[in-house]
């Protein structure tokens, strides 16, 4: 009896819910509102990716791609920018995070001025930084001349000083983001932790080994991998100020698909960018890995 | 609130996608819009001045009157047009008629090789002897699809490379007009050492020669083809094969390539050179951080022209604008090649084309007809205030040129009259690959950043060519 009476609610239920107006039906509205999403997400990246693939997928785009002499030139650039850029990016952001947690006024108002260079646009910053380096009238080697009587080097006309140049605008412009993500967590450790080792003797580099580090360890390691991937699609540090030159001696592969393009050769352009998925897409892998782990595993 | 089952999930998802794709289809690709009138498209580069767009207008809009056809006619930078005619082409859905100011270096003979461009031997025929000799024959190009050459493509005009320099500075350095050497080596070493050598005396942080030495910019590769030309390299022969790794072929090069990395090496030209854009060496010279400087077009001395004739400048802007322009800035042709010999001039003719994707070809090809009956096509060019020369017999004929009047349009039409060579690319297409490439602006680097010898620097340009004619 209370079996068939289950039944029979579960069919007049049924039959209410055939006889609702579509509007008024949950899935409906729920595929109805997210309808504009999905229509801006395949024509603005579902259609260009795949449609992408789809040009750069030649063999002979490839072989062009690694018969240019440019692109492992470029290759190295990247390795260079990488791993000095991301790396001294992140060591000034650990240190800067302990730096800003001070409590003192000035601190907190330096701290405003330091996060300006992040917020302000690339285009006229760096535009900035190309106009202040050009050696004949930019500012930096004007100054030198006056005060010293000597040209000064070829910021942006030599490799080394471009990529180093690109490399300090890149930590200059990015820096105050990654030192208020350290900041916040370093801003979770208890006091406790500190006063109860300050109690015991130890001093600041022992604190920072014991306690600050083995609690941030975690996030300056999903940091460096975030870092790593944003960093590797760096176009507007290196495009903006040497436009990849000298004679594209400081492309990296974010800029050599432009390069690619300006020579009108749309498939290669394409391969240049795909060639760089098997480094990126372990990367997103292990960090999205290390995201959704658990507790501990996502802290270690 | 009801749960929804993980499959219920996943099916509102797929649901949600396919009706994301069918509104996405019925918004963006559903009906064209409904119009009985016929229209052409019409792709042109936006020019520098507001005569030459005026010209252009002028004939739209006559050929709209003649026909009844609507001409919808969009004017882009000359980087833009390039940029998305061949996204266009590549997608198929080109313009009817094209214009790019450098469709010939980058893209014109690769896409009549493709087939991508409609034979307009039936317009050009009728034409032929109201052309100059040579602009006619960049545009008989090969299409491997056809397995035929024909006129691929119009002449519109084509520009020069022309040597300006300030005759103000020239004055101040201590030298008269007459003292500049017409020899090749004593006329680079000239400004160099001497007027160079002089004003650096006075304090003045200037350089003899604004030299483009970038792979970046078209003007170092005009320029060194100016070089090699001074050499008498020959880079294909009339069948567009390759002849540059001939022995005599490649110790021209070499010494070609020597000549034009001892400028950069020795300080005769701004450091930064090697980064230059198309503008800056314009840029340079109008700063006066350069004495002289080569340049593909007049646009140098135009400018000024244009200055001069502005009613936003102030009076006395106009007025030393009109001084530049007629006393303090020359304008005139490279010197003798080493051996001697008379330097041709180096032309690169404008081409107009009609996309074999057009969806108006008949249109198209009635339109650039039209554009190019005498009067309209001369109006069109005269409009670049000199910038652009013309490739019909009697527009360079015309008083624009002749009168007189300009010092600067008078040059030119005398290096016209010195004769004319063409670019290696509208024998072969893949040299526009080559030169898009800059394969020249990176061997004289070679030389004079990385310092190996010019002979080596010569063996890579070739080889690396070859692999760019390969493939």
């Amino acid at each position: 009896m209370a079996i068939a009476g289950a039944g029979a609610a579960a069919t007049t239920k049924r039959s209410a819910m055939s006889r609702q107006s579509p509007l008024t039906n949950e899935r409906t509205v729920a595929i109805l509102l997210v309808v504009p999403y999905m229509i801006v997400f395949v024509l603005f990246v579902i259609y260009p990716v795949v449609y992408g693939l789809y040009l750069g997928s030649g063999a002979r785009s490839y072989r062009r791609l690694f018969q240019d002499p440019v692109f492992f030139s470029t290759l190295t650039n990247t390795v260079i920018f990488l791993l000095f850029a991301v790396n001294v990016k992140l060591f000034a952001a650990l240190l800067l995070s302990g730096f800003f947690l001070r409590p003192e006024r000035w601190i907190r108002w330096l701290s405003v001025l330091f996060v300006v260079a992040w917020a302000m646009p690339s285009i006229p910053t760096i535009l900035s930084f190309r106009w202040m380096f050009n050696p004949e009238w930019g500012m930096v080697n004007n100054l030198i001349f006056y005060w010293f009587r000597v040209d000064g080097p070829g910021w942006l006309t030599e490799r080394h000083w471009g990529l180093l140049l690109a490399s300090v605008v890149h930590i200059w412009k990015s820096l105050p983001f990654w030192t208020l993500i350290l900041l916040a967590a370093r801003m979770q450790i208890p006091k406790e932790y500190y006063e109860a080792a300050a109690v015991d003797g130890a001093r600041n580099w022992q604190q920072f080994l014991y306690i600050t580090w083995p609690s941030m360890r975690g996030i300056y390691l999903t940091s460096l991998l975030l870092s790593t991937i944003w960093s590797l699609g760096d176009f507007n540090s290196v495009y903006l100020l040497t436009g990849g030159g000298p004679i594209d001696l400081t492309q990296v592969l974010a800029t050599l698909g432009v390069r690619y393009l300006r020579m009108d050769q749309i498939d290669v352009a394409l391969a240049s960018v795909i060639v760089a998925l098997p480094a990126i897409l372990p990367l997103v892998w292990f960090m999205m890995r290390r995201l959704s782990a658990p507790g501990e595993e996502n802290a270690r | 609130m009801t749960k929804i089952s993980r499959r219920g999930l996943g099916g509102t998802f797929i649901r949600a996608l396919m009706s994301s794709a069918a509104i996405a289809t019925v918004v963006f690709g559903a009906a064209a819009p409904a119009s009985a009138q016929e229209t052409l498209q019409v792709w042109f580069t936006k020019a520098f001045y507001p005569a030459e767009d005026k010209a252009l207008r002028d004939v739209v809009e006559k050929f709209e009157k003649k026909t009844g056809v609507k001409v919808e006619l969009s004017l882009f930078s000359p980087e833009d047009v390039v940029t998305k005619s061949v996204s266009a082409v590549e997608a198929g859905t080109p313009p009817d008629v094209g214009f790019g100011v450098t469709y010939d270096f980058r893209t014109t003979g690769k896409w009549a090789f493709e087939g991508k461009l409609e034979d307009v031997s039936d317009i050009i025929e009728p034409l032929k002897d109201k052309y100059l000799p040579g602009p006619l024959s960049t545009t008989m190009l090969f299409n491997s699809k056809a397995n035929k050459k024909a006129y691929y493509a119009a002449p519109v005009q084509m520009q020069l490379m022309h040597i300006n320099y300030w005759i103000d500075m020239l004055r101040d350095a201590g030298f008269k007009e007459a003292d500049i050497p017409d020899t090749w080596k004593d006329h680079w070493d000239f400004w160099c050492d001497k007027v160079q050598g002089a004003l650096r005396a006075k304090g003045q942080r200037v350089f003899g020669i604004g030299h483009p030495a970038s792979v970046q910019a078209s003007d170092t590769f005009y320029s060194f083809h100016m070089f090699m030309n001074a050499y008498n390299v020959q880079i294909v022969d009339d069948n567009g094969n390759l002849t540059l790794d001939k022995p005599e072929n490649r110790a021209g090069l070499a010494k070609a390539i020597a000549d034009y990395a001892n400028i950069v090496s020795r300080g005769c030209s701004p450091a930064s050179s090697v980064n230059w854009g198309d503008v800056d060496n314009n840029l340079n010279f109008a700063n006066k951080t350069t004495v002289m400087t080569h340049n593909a077009t007049i646009s140098i001395v135009a400018a000024q022209f244009d200055a001069m004739n502005k009613p936003e400048n102030t009076p006395e802007q106009r007025e030393q604008a009109r001084k530049n322009y007629y006393e303090n800035i020359r304008v005139r042709g490279f010197p003798q090649k080493p051996d001697g010999g008379q330097l041709p001039e180096l032309a690169a003719v404008k081409t107009a084309v009609v996309f074999a994707d057009a969806k108006n070809k008949k249109r198209g090809k009635e339109f650039l007809a039209f554009f190019l009956e005498e009067e309209n096509l001369q109006t069109y060019v005269e409009g670049s205030l000199g910038r652009w020369v013309p490739v019909r017999k009697a527009a360079i004929n015309a008083p624009f040129w002749t009168d007189g009047k300009d010092p600067h349009r008078a040059a030119v039409k005398k290096q016209v009259e010195r004769g004319i060579v063409f670019f290696p690319f509208t024998k072969n297409w893949k040299f526009t690959v080559v030169n898009a490439e800059n394969v020249w602006g990176r061997a004289t680097a070679r030389v004079a950043k990385d310092g190996i010898k010019p002979e080596e620097a010569a063996d890579e340009l070739i080889a690396r060519v070859k692999q760019i004619l390969a493939n």
